[in-house]
């Protein structure tokens, strides 16, 4: 393992309180949420392991050599998929492998158009890297489905998320250079305006 | 589609001096490669092109005069692969981009890209037989986009693919695979948002001439001129690309080059976003000094 001081970017003679916001402020940065559906997910998730055990691993030493009572963010990379028809199923694994042409020539063919068909266009858009598409396919399946959690948080990520900005600043083009920052937030684009589509 | 890449204006001292030595090295990389008359495509856009594609280290640094500082001189990295590979693939850029000024023109206006291009050609000869890959995807992801611009495509996503498709390709040459990953969706969605707010930044002017223009078509704007909503709803999708761009960025190590990446993706891309949305970008820039000029990067600095 490296050593745990220089993955956090810190000193040994740090103290506690600086080890816990180096240790926020990385756990901040590659977060599941930040990259949720994101083609880099898995270099992040790897991150994020690394900066796990690395706080474990300062903690426990600082507490004597014994078990760490602390427990860094973990979960949150795998999709909980429901139920869904064959078809669907196909798609979600050919995403979760990459093969996008695929996922979309199987969506192509579907004769179904419902929620579901929706949601995972925009996702294979989304990934693709077309975001105005990938929002509108999100749009039109939480429309269809509202009770939906999974289209619910992926329309939510999208529209009011936190992206993760240097020194916790808000995160928008409308919001650049502007000194009335929560005027501006207050209803659109950065994390101050977590807003909810439904 | 050049012009919009370029750090914040308050960028720290020691890291616009650093920026100004990668201005100067890839000017000087592309005089001694290609001649003095290809240094005049240099822009800020290449630049940071040749950053991301730089090692960690910043490299030996070279104290020289040049024409256009032949009294002071000024810093400069000497020439490294990654700045070759940069200059190399700017020459193939910018002279596709004045083939297709020239290709969007009359013949009386197309004059001028006619004649930069000629000037240009040699060195592009030179260029695309150094990175034949590079070239045959930028002229393949080129004639797509003019198809789509014939056909008058409505889907701003699938007209913006192609420019971004385009950008990616500049980091085909990378060879360790995390890295390349990292570098190519950084270069797509930074090529998605250069085409975008190109897009923008031309509303009015292609309104009164009648071009093809996705975002206006995307949201059925007349005039040129944005709704309340529209404007909203288009920032976002701008800040979903510098979203990727970001968290892209933030899984590989730039060394020196972190700042004035980190500076340019979270803080420079906003305020060129929003002056582009305000309509200030334009008269903005005609008027206010950038970065690497007050500190004597070069007098070179153009839109192409």
């Amino acid at each position: 393992m490296n050593d745990p001081y220089q993955v956090l970017g810190i000193s040994e003679s740090a103290t506690d309180e600086e080890v816990k916001r180096a240790y926020r402020e990385l756990a901040r940065k590659y977060h599941p949420d930040n990259y949720h559906d994101n083609p880099l997910a898995d270099l992040a998730q790897e991150k994020m392991k690394e900066i796990n055990a690395a706080y474990e691993e300062i903690n426990r030493r600082r507490s004597g050599g014994g078990r760490s009572a602390s427990s860094g963010y973990g979960g949150g990379w795998q999709q909980q998929y429901g139920g869904s028809s064959s078809t669907f199923q196909q798609v979600r694994t050919a995403i979760q492998m990459g093969d996008l042409s695929r996922a979309e020539s199987l969506l192509n063919a579907s004769g179904d158009h419902g929620a579901e068909w929706h949601f995972l266009k925009g996702a294979v858009c989304y990934r693709r890297g077309w975001m105005d598409e990938a929002l509108r396919y999100y749009q039109t399946a939480c429309q269809m489905e509202p009770g939906n959690p999974e289209y619910r948080r992926a329309l939510n990520l999208m529209q009011g998320g936190s992206p993760y900005r240097p020194g916790g600043e808000n995160f928008g083009t409308l919001c650049a250079g502007n000194p009335c920052m929560t005027l501006c937030c207050a209803y659109t684009l950065c994390n101050g305006g977590y807003c909810c589509f439904i | 589609m050049f012009g919009y890449v370029r750090p914040p204006q308050d960028l720290p001292e020691e890291e616009r001096r650093r920026f100004g030595r990668a201005y100067c090295g890839l000017c000087h990389a592309l005089g001694e490669r290609y001649g003095p008359a290809a240094r005049f495509i240099l822009n800020y856009d290449f630049t940071f092109l040749a950053i991301l594609l730089s090692d960690p280290e910043e490299g030996p640094v070279h104290h020289g005069r040049c024409a256009a500082h032949p009294v002071h001189g000024r810093d400069r990295l000497e020439t490294t692969p990654a700045l070759a590979l940069a200059a190399d693939e700017s020459v193939i850029l910018a002279y596709w981009q004045l083939r297709d000024g020239v290709e969007d023109h009359d013949w009386l206006h197309g004059l001028k890209y006619r004649g930069v291009s000629a000037l240009l050609e040699p060195a592009y000869r030179r260029a695309a037989q150094a990175r034949p890959d590079f070239d045959g995807s930028t002229r393949r992801q080129l004639a797509l986009l003019a198809e789509l611009e014939r056909e008058g495509c409505p889907s701003m996503d699938r007209a913006a693919d192609t420019f971004a498709v385009l950008l990616r390709g500049a980091a085909g040459e990378v060879q360790e695979p995390v890295r390349r990953r990292v570098l190519e969706q950084l270069l797509y969605h930074l090529g998605r948002w250069v085409y975008l707010v190109d897009g923008a930044d031309d509303l009015k002017r292609d309104a009164a001439s009648g071009s093809y223009n996705p975002v206006a078509l995307r949201y059925g704007l007349t005039q040129g001129l944005w709704t309340e909503e529209s404007r909203r709803s288009f920032a976002a999708t701008l800040d979903h690309s510098i979203h990727m761009m970001a968290t892209a960025f933030e899984l590989w190590d730039f060394g020196v080059w972190t700042p004035v990446l980190e500076r340019t993706l979270y803080s420079g891309l906003f305020q060129v976003g929003k002056a582009v949305l305000d309509g200030t970008f334009r008269t903005g820039r005609s008027k206010k000094t950038t970065p690497a000029l007050e500190q004597g990067g070069d007098t070179q600095e153009r839109d192409t």
